[in-house]
């Protein structure tokens, strides 16, 4: 069966080593995707983001009449040695909360990882979140916080394991009350934000 | 000579379908494993040819019949060719599923360079960093260098957005003595790529009035959009969460 005689032939033979190559390169190029470690790890870093903008909502989010629910919610955000904390603290923080009859809700502006370890599951993150405190009696006061936190990676995803204030470096204690002209004092100051078109500010 | 192949050949075409072509047989299950469903019908010319394979009239082309002796080769080009058809198909959806796959178009975590370009990151980091520093910063005997720094920094909308944030500073800075200083904290990037990126950054000022002695202090979060631009990161949106 020569491939003279058969033009057929030919131009399957043809088309099947056309189709092997492009299989090949195609194959090549899948399986590279597939175990490509940069996409392994940008995923790892939404993941860990995506938790720890959740998590730092929660723990800046607590309503006196559900402070049981609340309080599990900021256990449920937490391990390592934040979620030590948290539990230490917890009673004490109860009745604080209980006397004072406060809700405080929390939105998360804008957050980013500084740092992400992947294969040892730690990532530092800087988040920005507008904390609105509702005391009974009194009009809803809004403040701004820039937070550092770190959130680990546990067998039931990303967990905070540290959240604090950023350090105000020049101001050794002093605060930002006194705007100077920009930045987080105005929105602060000015009470109910100024942005109506943010959601989630229900400021009770 | 040309009897002996003749008499293979009828044996084979009289043989029982099931014995007629085991390697055919074999190939198509092979096939089916590697195949998706869809693809599953691009194995149907192999199959009804073996089905067929009993009746000489319906061979598959190259009209064996009519050449006589020659009848042999034809017919079994005419299996293979069906079958290179076959797989040719089969490797041609495989080509085609993969290319998709590999190309990821779906998956936007990929496309944002953020911490994954180690590089890139840093690169932005430092120059919107600097570029936030420049802008923020005002002296009461250089109004110019802010000036300045504005036009180096600032690109589209941020320009008007800066000018509206400093009218104040910039207004008292001569009769006050202002000096205002900016110094980035930390920053972190949320989104990153060759020419786009977006970072939050934490900064400090301290506001100084020189003819009072009296200096406040002023904790600062803003999330900067920045493009890069003549080699140079320059801040197009300024985000106070006002």
């Amino acid at each position: 069966m020569s491939l003279r005689k058969n033009p057929l032939l030919a131009l399957a033979l043809v088309a099947v080593a056309l189709a092997a190559v492009l299989a090949a390169w195609a194959g090549t190029s899948w399986y590279a995707a597939a175990d490509d470690d940069a996409a392994d790890f940008a995923a790892s870093r939404d993941d860990a983001l995506a938790a720890a903008r959740q998590a730092v909502t929660n723990l800046n989010t607590l309503d006196h009449r559900d402070l049981d629910e609340g309080l599990d919610r900021w256990e449920a955000s937490a391990t390592g040695e934040l979620l030590t904390q948290l539990r230490q603290g917890r009673d004490g923080f109860e009745k604080e909360v209980r006397k004072a009859e406060t809700v405080t809700t929390a939105e998360v502006l804008s957050a980013a990882l500084t740092e992400l370890d992947d294969r040892a599951g730690r990532a530092d993150v800087l988040v920005a979140v507008r904390i609105t405190v509702a005391a009974p009696g009194e009009k809803p006061q809004a403040k701004q916080s820039r937070m550092l936190g770190e959130v680990t990676r546990t067998g039931d995803g990303w967990k905070l394991s540290a959240l604090g204030q950023a350090p105000a470096g020049d101001s050794a204690g002093g605060n930002a009350s006194e705007g100077s002209g920009e930045g987080s004092g105005q929105g602060a100051d000015q009470g109910s934000g100024s942005d109506s078109g943010r959601a989630g500010e229900a400021g009770q | 000579m040309s009897t002996t192949r003749h008499l293979i050949n009828r044996r084979r075409r009289t043989a029982p379908p099931a014995g007629e072509s085991p390697a055919a047989a074999r190939r198509q299950s092979a096939s089916a494993v590697r195949a998706r469903p869809r693809t599953r019908p691009a194995a149907r010319p192999a199959e009804s040819a073996a089905k067929q394979g009993p009746v000489p009239a319906r061979r598959p082309r190259g009209g064996g019949g009519d050449r006589g002796a020659g009848s042999a080769a034809p017919a079994r080009g005419g299996r293979l060719t069906a079958a290179l058809g076959a797989a040719a198909v089969l490797l041609g959806c495989f080509a085609a599923f993969a290319a998709v796959q590999a190309s990821g178009g779906d998956d936007p975590a990929a496309e944002n360079a953020a911490l994954v370009d180690a590089p890139l990151t840093s690169e932005v980091k430092g120059g919107v960093g600097e570029a936030v520093e420049a802008v923020f910063s005002v002296d009461y005997t250089d109004l110019d260098e802010n000036r300045q720094a504005a036009r180096t920094y600032l690109t589209g909308k941020a320009v008007g957005q800066h000018r509206q944030m400093l009218a104040d500073v910039r207004e008292q800075a001569p009769s006050q003595k202002l000096v205002l200083t900016t110094t980035v904290t930390d920053s972190a990037v949320e989104l990153a790529d060759d020419g786009a990126a977006r970072v939050l950054v934490f900064a400090d000022q301290r506001n100084t009035r020189t003819d009072t002695d009296e200096t406040s202090y002023g904790a600062a979060m803003v999330a900067v959009d920045a493009v890069k631009d003549d080699g140079r990161w320059r801040i197009s949106n300024i985000d106070t969460f006002g």
